[in-house]
């Protein structure tokens, strides 16, 4: 068991008087989290740490507004969310996100074979890729970054029954594609 | 289909309470659809997690900028406030202050403003007792003046209509002496005339 030495909450509170230093370190414990939320979700290294940025600054000139520091991390999720969404709309306002089900598999499979080389990886990513949108999002909440049901509707601002539809349908898709796939055993 | 007592889904997810788990896992046991389907739910989950995170190609951080840091005041002024034992010494000073500032500078015993409150009490009753009365006084005189006024108009009032009377009669009682003594000259004229006795 990993006790840390200054919680959280903490640093939040440094943080809100104006120490840096303390931010710092709590972007420290959060930057791999959120940038690997933004790359699935934009599918583009560049861009996710373009995002992750972008993140971090609208935390930290926001930081006061946080009524409660315990619910640091689905409150910064939510900044991730709209972050990314409000940067996809600006690219491409006609057209949805990168990954969704109107992008041809094959091609962002193939742009996704330099970032995750192993075979299952591979799968796994166009499989994500052809899950509509909200999906996705879903799917990336809860199976990589382990949010509850209540703060994932508090990240997508929905309702629960919203967010627990959009993941089982996903994970019906998902079951179908990658279930079989591992028992025959690809890897 | 599922024919557990709750969603294998949320059992993978960790989103059941204690005792549906237990009721979950007991149902698995016991059937063979609700295994191959909580078989087919791992091996999915643990597929989605072969995608393993990356780590982030460059750090992100902050530079503290001098501008938007807090002068010195404010910054043992935040320091004071954000400080529990500090507040709390700053608190029972102040009232250690404020007690002994009370204990040598506080008024005369209890008594002396009770009887100060009734020597008040006795002097605005007097002074009210005195307006009163110059009040009653002044509306009395006020009345009488009022009065006087009023009876003086209704004797001269009357005085009129009396002297007015009295040079009626009068007026009525010369009217009828005159009469009188034209009809006393008349008859005296008849009397002493030759003729008029024969």
């Amino acid at each position: 068991m990993i006790l840390r030495a200054v919680e959280d909450t903490d640093l939040i509170r440094k943080a809100c008087r104006g120490d840096v230093e303390a931010y710092n370190l709590l972007i420290s414990r959060w930057e791999k989290r959120v940038y690997n939320y933004l790359l699935r979700i934009a599918g583009d290294r560049e861009e996710a740490l373009d995002l992750s940025q972008d993140v971090f600054l609208k935390a930290y000139q926001n930081l006061r507004k946080l009524d409660d520091p315990a619910r640091f991390a689905p409150w910064l999720f939510r900044i991730a969310h709209n972050e990314a969404f409000s940067a996809f709309r600006k690219r491409r306002p006609d057209r949805e996100a990168p990954g969704s089900s109107e992008f041809p598999a094959d091609e962002i499979a193939t742009a996704h074979t330099r970032v995750f080389p192993i075979e299952l990886s591979i799968a796994v990513t166009t499989a994500l890729s052809k899950l509509p949108e909200e999906q996705r999002e879903a799917v990336i909440l809860k199976i990589y970054q382990g949010f509850k049901f209540e703060e994932m509707a508090e990240i997508l601002s929905c309702p629960v029954s919203t967010v627990k539809s959009r993941l089982y349908a996903a994970l019906d898709v998902l079951k179908m594609q990658l279930a079989p796939l591992k028992s025959r055993g690809v890897t | 289909m599922s024919c557990s007592p709750f969603d294998l889904r949320d059992y993978l997810f960790g989103e059941l309470a204690e005792a549906e788990r237990r009721q979950v896992d007991m149902h698995v046991r016991s059937c063979g659809g609700c295994r191959e389907e909580m078989d087919r739910l791992r091996i999915t989950q643990s597929t989605l997690l072969e995608l393993r995170d990356e780590e982030v190609p460059q750090r992100i951080g902050f530079v503290s900028d001098p501008v938007f840091e807090p002068s010195g005041p404010r910054r043992f002024w935040q320091a004071f406030w954000s400080s529990g034992p500090k507040l709390g010494f700053a608190s029972a000073a102040m009232l250690s202050t404020a007690l002994v500032i009370f204990t040598f500078s506080r008024p005369a015993p209890a008594v002396t403003p009770m009887i100060a409150a009734s020597v008040d009490t006795a002097k605005i009753e007097q002074q009210v007792s005195d307006r009163l009365t110059a009040e009653v006084r002044k509306a009395v005189a006020e009345s009488e003046v009022r009065q006087q006024k009023k009876t003086a108009e209704l004797l001269a009032a009357a005085d009129q209509r009396f002297e007015q009377q009295r040079k009626s009669d009068m007026k009525d009682v010369a009217a009828a002496i005159s009469y009188l003594q034209k009809e006393t000259n008349v008859m005296a004229h008849v009397a002493y005339e030759p003729g008029s006795l024969r």
